[in-house]
């Protein structure tokens, strides 16, 4: 029980470190991005000015998180001079309710009641004057507006009356917008943009050095009393020569060529973790293997290998409509080619209606009008949602799939 | 404990969960629960008596590869997970083995099916009632515990119940720990589960809920909270321009025929029978679908069949060679038939398709005989209704330039006037035309049209008769055109809400409405055969 413990003590740590952003964005360099905004608003708090800041950098890329660990941080040094409000463009994105959660995350920072039945202008002209008063008191309010992209729909009033609040003497606040859309600022309106000062921190993927680094800081057990020496020092000699190995390599740099970003990283690494072999305690290169192969996943391809016999011939047929360069077909035309080109072993009309049927729903073929209601399944133009590789694939690989379908598909291509 | 633990309902039965699992159909027989009592943080277990891995992976038979799959990725007790994404065709077996899963790690967990909870708002409110263990009763007025509309609320009150439930956990924990027993651990973590997740594609609001659900767990930033997403669409399905946190993907394949085997024989009486039974059909009826549902539907009534030659119907003999090579011979006549009868639905009740099993068969032999035979309509409407019918049809099917000739006074077009010898470029035209039909099908034409062509069809048809035309005519100067045509617009009306005839969106610069005609060939002409109408003199054939 005590040996069975450590090992599975292991697991957790590493998944709650995968799990955990804080663990993953540390960096203390000079020219990290988390130096860098953490001197631009420890400058705004201390010289009492107002300031805002765009974070971009596609998703996964650690922006909330380093912003995070910033506000933290500043938190400890300043406990009595930051208010922290956070909102989220996918929540908050209509004034109304981005008003009444400023109101109520005011309300709650400042021992305030809050009050539900306030109205529109209550909100907007109580954040107002709490700004005023946190200016007086030389107290910073910072404003987290995440999916910031999505605050610049619509009329952007949330955006206007809060940089227009800052234009005030006494105000003192932080507009932080994070993004993942590098022309978020070309959104903004006129008016709003010429409240917005321009300055934008760019996050972008780990080199590959930089993500070997994190491997290590991942993956590696604290030697320490927390797990036995002897295993602790092993697990690590282990996942050090798992790191060095060549194949090890070659297999992480085809996953991150496809998207570099960490979180892209973390998903590989939670499914490698997550396969650790819990009857010797170690992590192996096969893990990662079985990570790779089960995360990059070809849905059409799948698709194509759990179709039925009658499910292929329709697709065939339609790929052979395809080729005769007939731009739209609907079930009609496709039965017509079906009865002309399979000469044997034809099924009922209403049967193939309903594999036709099924084949929308695994959404390897779709409908090319947009009114639903107006005629009848048989006659609404669809089309095909594979290519030519894809079918000649997905034929190959399906084991039921008989050899004359093959010859058919084979004499089209 | 024990009190409780026998308490405890499953209270999540889904329809393929309740056949896969005996004993927790008796559990439902055997529990006394009052409905009455307050719900407790147990209730979010799935419940029922424990069940090993071993039993869960014997009782999915293809699957276990998915189902090691699934509890590594969920991980040790209290192990923080990403999302995981659980994806398969239907009937491959996801919602049933997540939940039977919980029920072998005993963690607790939120079920929320978007087929059950159609919207945003019905969602929202499910997860929040089973968080804040809130039972809609008459006590309450059948409210929710919490009316939330907005997204913001939502993820408020879900933060707040799910700090709730989490240290309710935690303190469970350290008691459980305290008084050092192991069994009863059921963690600190809590799991949101979304069922059926690819409907949420089609809701009105999908383009915020799609990513607001999928960085939920962004949102909450919680480790204590893990979320499983099952569709049966795959993830590039889930589309967005914005772009989101992808969950891990977890596939389920369809069966293999091998698997397929293997679960139909489950629950057989006679196995060695069912097998001899499948080895003569089930490659066939693959050919068509590999899903279990319409297999299984699909074959019953086939094995009945196979078993009737048996005196005992087939629930104690082993087939031996010569018994198998009858029962072969007997059934092949019924396996083409059958696998045409595939995905029909009967719309006779059960019983009644018990007492007519003689019928039914007899009858699919005579129409395989006689296929060109037509079935007389299946329901009644008036004979004006039928005319009108008729009129749709053919005004949807011809184009309206040959209106004129073919409703003169004379009354369709004459065969022996039309004998042309077509040419090349006639024939052009028709192969052109029969694919534009083939395409573009039925058209839409006024209300004008139709009605000048029903009075056509109606006129001709009451010709016969001089007496009734002169009683006609006299009818018709007492104020007839009137009536005629309220009663015929009230019956257009009634077919265009019986989805005979489409009513499309007026023309704003027309004016008019335009109608369409969706019944098919076959059924304009039983129409017309009912009527003794000859629909083929008026039809558009070059």
């Amino acid at each position: 029980m005590e040996q069975e413990n450590h090992k599975i003590k292991a697991v957790s740590l590493l998944r709650s470190r995968i799990c955990d952003p804080k663990f993953i964005f540390i960096s203390e360099s000079p020219e990290s991005n988390y130096s860098k905004l953490k001197f631009m608003i420890s400058s705004s708090v201390t010289e009492a000015c107002n300031n805002s800041i765009l974070l971009l950098g596609p998703r996964g890329s650690g922006k909330n998180a380093v912003l995070e660990l910033v506000i933290q941080d500043l938190l400890q040094e300043y406990p009595d001079s930051v208010s922290v409000i956070r909102l989220n463009g996918l929540l908050h994105s209509d004034d109304i309710s981005a008003f009444k959660e400023i109101a109520r995350q005011l309300c709650m920072e400042h021992q305030l009641l809050f009050s539900k039945a306030a109205s529109f202008d209550d909100n907007s002209q109580f954040m107002v004057a709490i700004l005023k008063e946190c200016g007086l008191a030389h107290k910073t309010v910072i404003f987290v507006l995440d999916e910031f992209h999505l605050f610049a729909q619509g009329k952007q009033r949330l955006l206007y009356s809060l940089l227009d609040a800052m234009q005030s003497i006494t105000s003192q606040a932080v507009v932080l917008g994070i993004s993942c859309r590098l022309d978020a600022d070309q959104l903004l309106e006129k008016r709003v943009r010429s409240r917005f000062s321009h300055r934008k921190l760019l996050f972008l993927p780990p080199s590959i050095e930089d993500s070997q680094k994190l491997l290590m800081h991942i993956l590696t057990l604290p030697i320490d009393s927390s797990f036995p020496h002897a295993y602790a020092v092993e697990f690590n000699r282990k996942v050090q020569n798992i790191i060095e190995d060549r194949r090890f390599k070659e297999t992480l740099n085809k996953y991150l060529n496809v998207d570099s970003s960490v979180k892209h990283l973390l998903r590989f690494l939670f499914c490698a973790v997550s396969h650790m072999d819990l009857q010797t305690g170690f992590l192996s290169r096969e893990n990662f293997e079985i990570a790779f192969t089960s995360i990059q996943r070809q849905p059409k391809l799948e698709c194509l290998r759990n179709c039925s016999i009658l499910e292929l011939q329709i697709l065939v047929c339609m790929k052979r409509l395809e080729v005769k360069e007939q731009s739209l077909c609907n079930f009609n035309s496709v039965m017509k080619e079906y009865i002309s080109t399979l000469t044997s072993e034809r099924y009922a009309r209403h049967v193939c209606l309903r594999a036709f049927e099924h084949l929308i729903h695994r959404e390897l073929i779709c409908f090319t009008d947009n009114r639903g209601q107006s005629l009848s399944v048989e006659f609404r133009p669809v089309k095909l949602l594979i290519s030519s590789a894809e079918l000649h694939q997905g034929l190959r690989a399906n084991t039921s799939c008989p050899p004359k379908l093959l010859k058919l598909m084979d004499r089209e291509g | 404990m024990d009190e409780d633990k026998t308490q405890q309902l499953p209270r999540r039965m889904t329809r393929s969960s309740a056949s896969s699992s005996p004993s927790t159909s008796n559990n439902i027989v055997a529990a006394k629960v009052t409905s009455l009592e307050p719900l407790t943080i147990n209730d979010l277990l799935v419940g029922g008596d424990p069940i090993s891995l071993d039993d869960i992976i014997s009782s999915f038979p293809g699957r276990s590869s998915q189902i090691l799959e699934v509890v590594r990725h969920l991980g040790p007790l209290n192990s923080p997970m990403l999302p995981l994404f659980v994806y398969g065709s239907s009937s491959t077996g996801k919602t049933s083995i997540i939940l039977q899963l919980f029920r072998h790690l005993n963690r607790p967990i939120v079920f929320s099916s978007c087929r059950t909870c159609y919207n945003q708002n019905i969602l929202f409110e499910s997860i929040l009632n089973q968080l804040l263990l809130h039972r809609k009763n008459a006590a309450n007025g059948y409210l929710n515990a919490k009316r939330c509309e907005r997204p913001s609320d939502f993820v408020n009150f879900l933060r707040e119940a799910l700090t709730n439930v989490i240290s309710n956990l935690k303190e469970k924990s350290e008691k459980l720990i305290s008084n050092e027993m192991t069994q009863g651990k059921i963690g600190n973590m809590i799991y949101l589960v979304f069922d059926n997740f690819q409907l949420v594609r089609e809701w009105d609001k999908s383009s915020t809920i799609l990513p607001l659900l999928f960085n939920l767990y962004d949102l909450l930033n919680t480790p204590e909270v893990g979320l499983i997403f099952i569709s049966s669409t795959s993830p590039d399905t889930f589309y967005s321009n914005m772009g989101y946190v992808e969950p891990i993907p977890i596939y389920f394949p369809d069966y293999t025929e091998e698997d397929i085997r293997q679960i139909l024989l489950r629950n057989q009486v006679n196995q060695k029978l069912y097998s001899s039974f499948l080895d003569v059909s089930l490659k066939s009826f693959c050919g068509i679908t590999k899903q279990i549902d319409d297999l299984s539907a699909a074959l019953k009534p086939l094995y009945e069949k196979y078993c009737e030659p048996l005196s005992d119907k087939g629930k104690g003999v082993a087939p031996n060679q010569e018994m198998k090579r009858r029962l072969l011979a007997h059934i092949n006549p019924h396996i083409a038939s059958s696998l045409n009868e595939i995905f029909k639905v009967s719309s006779l009740s059960s019983t009644e398709v018990e007492t007519r099993k003689e019928e039914k068969w007899k009858g699919n032999l005579r129409r395989l005989e006689q296929s060109k035979e037509l079935v007389s309509l299946d329901f009644h409407i008036s004979t004006s209704a039928k005319y009108l019918l008729i009129s749709a049809f053919l005004a949807s099917r011809n184009p309206a330039t040959l209106d004129a000739s073919l409703f003169d006074s004379k009354g369709g077009s004459d065969n022996r006037k039309r004998k042309r010898k077509p040419s090349e470029k006639a024939q052009e035209r028709k192969e052109t035309l029969e694919q534009e039909l083939l395409m573009k099908g039925p058209g839409t034409f006024p209300l004008e049209r139709l009605l000048a062509i029903f009075q056509c069809l109606v006129s001709v048809a009451e010709e016969p008769s001089d007496e009734e035309e002169q009683n006609n005519d006299g009818l018709g100067v007492e104020g007839g055109n009137g009536g005629l045509m309220s009663d015929i617009l009230l019956q257009l009306s009634s077919l265009c809400n019986s989805n005979f005839i489409f009513k499309g969106r007026s023309c704003p610069i027309e004016g008019s409405t335009r109608y369409r005609s969706t019944i098919s060939e076959d059924l304009a002409l039983k129409v017309a055969r009912s009527l003794e109408f000859p629909l083929s003199k008026y039809l558009y054939r070059s």
